[in-house]
């Protein structure tokens, strides 16, 4: 009954690049979404949100990053992502 | 559902289940006992709250007494009110006048008990009840001195939150298709395997949502580090104090000191009726003593409505000492904001303490199936590799491993009962002997079962065990207290009686499961010889 292993990622180089990428990069577009909520809604309000919706997209994106076929690409997306939330929170401080 | 999707959530969830399963086990056991931990207290006491309508909760008495020891002037302090609980966290800060006050320049941590007026150290009156409490968040591994981001065992408890959540979203993906059509599908008589696949996806489909909100709002409660570093930094930078005032009605706000000492006298009673006065239906949660016996003196009250009143709405009072003024006053019996539903949905879907006994024994109830369904995901994940394909040193890790998991968790439930009625029997008290008693019995039942190697008899014995134990719960608690079941109703100490029924009723459905369990054998072979027989038949027609 295990998990068929012909879908998983076998170089172990390819899986510490997706756990990075999910724990790590998806901990960063987390916050850096937030952040960006924060130039349109109160911020107080924003970081109260987070304690669920916060917690529950990081789980998410670490999950997104194991269903890509390629750790450098979703490494590539979720910096990506990150960088433009970071930007739309710094340009509307 | 695709095929590659599904084989990557099957395999996300063995592998992050299987890394937090016998923790996660250990946080749903003691956090279920711990909806009871004001019970367990009054139990263990053998002092019933539900008397307290005959006490005056007197403040002054307390800061007499605390004050007589430890010199209050120039201190912070900082009392932890618990509701329905005669005891109060107490907490004090070194004195900031060290000249008029040498002897205060400690902090220390105390606990005052209103009905005795008695005090003592918080590790002298740490009790059953705060141990348990402390266990579900692994408090007792903060002693290990690694420290990332906080301490050891508060970080490993969000982590395992957190792989928890994974587990419960990948779980659920991977169960998708056949939630509707398996969720009647329960096959006690079939095969072990699918007993225990069984019983893992019936009972995680119907605890999903306390799940859910337990994996979520566990994290925030133990280990929210990770949101509000951040954000405390990046949007809070001239302020951070003013983030957590806000999202965690809570707050540690410096006063200024003004080295002259407070010319009127401090009639704390007086002030907390009026702060009761102010904010009708609410429990008082915390009262901070700022600059205690200073000019600069404040007193900062905060609290939270009853749940009954208001669901979510929680208040801060600012009173300086000095001129008898209110210098700031949200109310906490009205007008919650939406930051205060936020924090309320976190805090008190956590607590269950919202709904009475009704709702407590619910959520006890869905705690337990928390283990359980822990417990059978070890079981899948064993009898699923305990195949001939499967190499020999593989198959032995697994069962070694799956040994040692489930001799850790399941003794839990005899160790637990033990200790209830160890504390009772020889009113043994304070923290040192309470980890001895529990951490030793639980080492020694785990090492036996480990060595036994036989993880049919873990269970079953562990389940006897327990049983037999908790029933001697009720007892103990009558010999050694005189809180015999038929006492404790006439008084009307309900929260005495609830420790003693929660125990009778987990021994009845664990006696009931182990008779079951023993009686089950030769029906599952008898099954198994007709099922070949069936198939032999078959063949040769």
């Amino acid at each position: 009954m295990p998990a068929n292993k012909k879908y998983l990622t076998k170089s172990p180089f390819q899986r510490f690049m997706k756990i990075t990428a999910g724990f790590v990069g998806g901990y960063a577009v987390m916050i850096s979404a937030h952040l960006a909520l924060t130039s349109v809604f109160n911020k107080d309000a924003v970081v109260a949100t987070a304690f669920f919706s916060g917690y529950i997209l990081w789980a998410i994106l670490l999950l997104c990053a194991f269903l890509a076929r390629n750790a450098w690409k979703i490494w590539l997306i979720y910096l990506a992502l990150a960088a433009v939330f970071v930007l739309l929170y710094l340009f509307n401080r | 559902m695709n095929n590659r999707n599904h084989n990557i959530y099957f395999h996300l969830h063995t592998i992050s289940g299987i890394l937090v399963c016998a923790i996660l086990y250990v946080i749903f056991f003691a956090g279920s006992f711990s909806f009871f931990k004001k019970e367990i207290q009054a139990w263990e006491k053998g002092q019933s709250y539900t008397h307290a309508n005959t006490l005056a909760f007197d403040y002054d008495t307390l800061i007499d007494s605390i004050n007589a020891q430890y010199d209050l002037r120039g201190r912070d302090m900082e009392l932890y009110l618990q509701a329905d609980n005669y005891q109060a966290y107490i907490s004090l800060t070194p004195s900031k006048d060290s000249l008029a006050n040498a002897a205060g320049s400690e902090a220390v941590s105390l606990t005052y008990d209103f009905a005795g007026h008695r005090k003592s150290t918080y590790t002298e009156s740490y009790d059953l009840g705060e141990f348990l409490y402390r266990l579900h968040f692994l408090a007792q591994l903060n002693a290990i001195p690694l420290n990332f981001a906080g301490p050891f065992g508060y970080v490993l408890a969000g982590l395992v939150s957190f792989l928890f959540l994974f587990a419960l979203i990948t779980g659920l993906l991977l169960h998708w298709n056949k939630i509707a059509s398996n969720f009647f599908v329960f096959r006690p008589w079939s095969k072990w395997k699918t007993v225990w696949t069984d019983v893992h996806t019936v009972l995680g489909v119907i605890g999903y949502p306390y799940q859910f909100i337990y994996a979520v709002t566990g994290i925030v409660l133990i280990f929210n580090t990770a949101l509000l570093l951040p954000f405390s930094k990046l949007l809070y930078k001239d302020n951070p104090n003013q983030l957590y005032d806000a999202v965690n009605n809570y707050s540690n706000d410096p006063f200024e000191y003004q080295h002259k000492p407070l010319q009127e006298p401090i009639d704390i009673n007086t002030i907390i009726q009026k702060v009761d006065r102010e904010w009708p239906a609410t429990q008082l949660t915390n009262i901070q003593f700022k600059n205690y016996g200073d000019a600069g003196m404040h007193i900062v009250f905060r609290g939270a409505a009853d749940p009954h009143a208001d669901f979510a709405a929680t208040g801060k009072l600012v009173y300086r000492v000095a001129d008898d003024t209110v210098v700031f006053n949200k109310p906490a019996n009205t007008d919650a904001s939406y930051i205060d539903w936020v924090r309320a949905l976190a805090y008190r879907l956590h607590f269950g303490d919202y709904g009475g006994y009704p709702l407590k024994i619910i959520y006890f109830i869905l705690g337990i199936m928390g283990c359980i369904i822990t417990a059978s995901g070890i079981m899948i994940w064993l009898v699923a590799r305990d195949k001939n394909t499967v190499p020999a040193h593989k198959r032995k890790f697994n069962c070694w491993a799956a040994n040692v998991f489930l001799a850790v968790c399941l003794t839990m439930l005899p160790v637990t009962a033990f200790t209830f009625i160890a504390v009772k029997a020889t009113h043994l008290s304070g923290q040192d002997s309470l980890y001895s008693v529990y951490f030793y019995s639980w080492l020694v039942l785990s090492v036996y079962y480990v060595v036994r190697r036989n993880i049919r008899r873990t269970h079953a014995e562990t389940l006897l065990l327990g049983s037999l134990l908790g029933l001697l719960v009720p007892v103990v608690n009558g010999i050694f207290g005189g809180n015999w079941l038929w006492n404790t109703w006439r008084e009307g100490a309900v929260d005495i009686l609830a420790v003693d029924l929660l125990w009778i009723a987990i021994s009845a459905i664990g006696l009931v499961a182990f008779v079951k369990m023993k009686a089950r054998k030769p029906k599952d072979v008898m099954r198994r010889s007709t099922a070949k027989q069936m198939e032999r038949t078959a063949n040769q027609g």
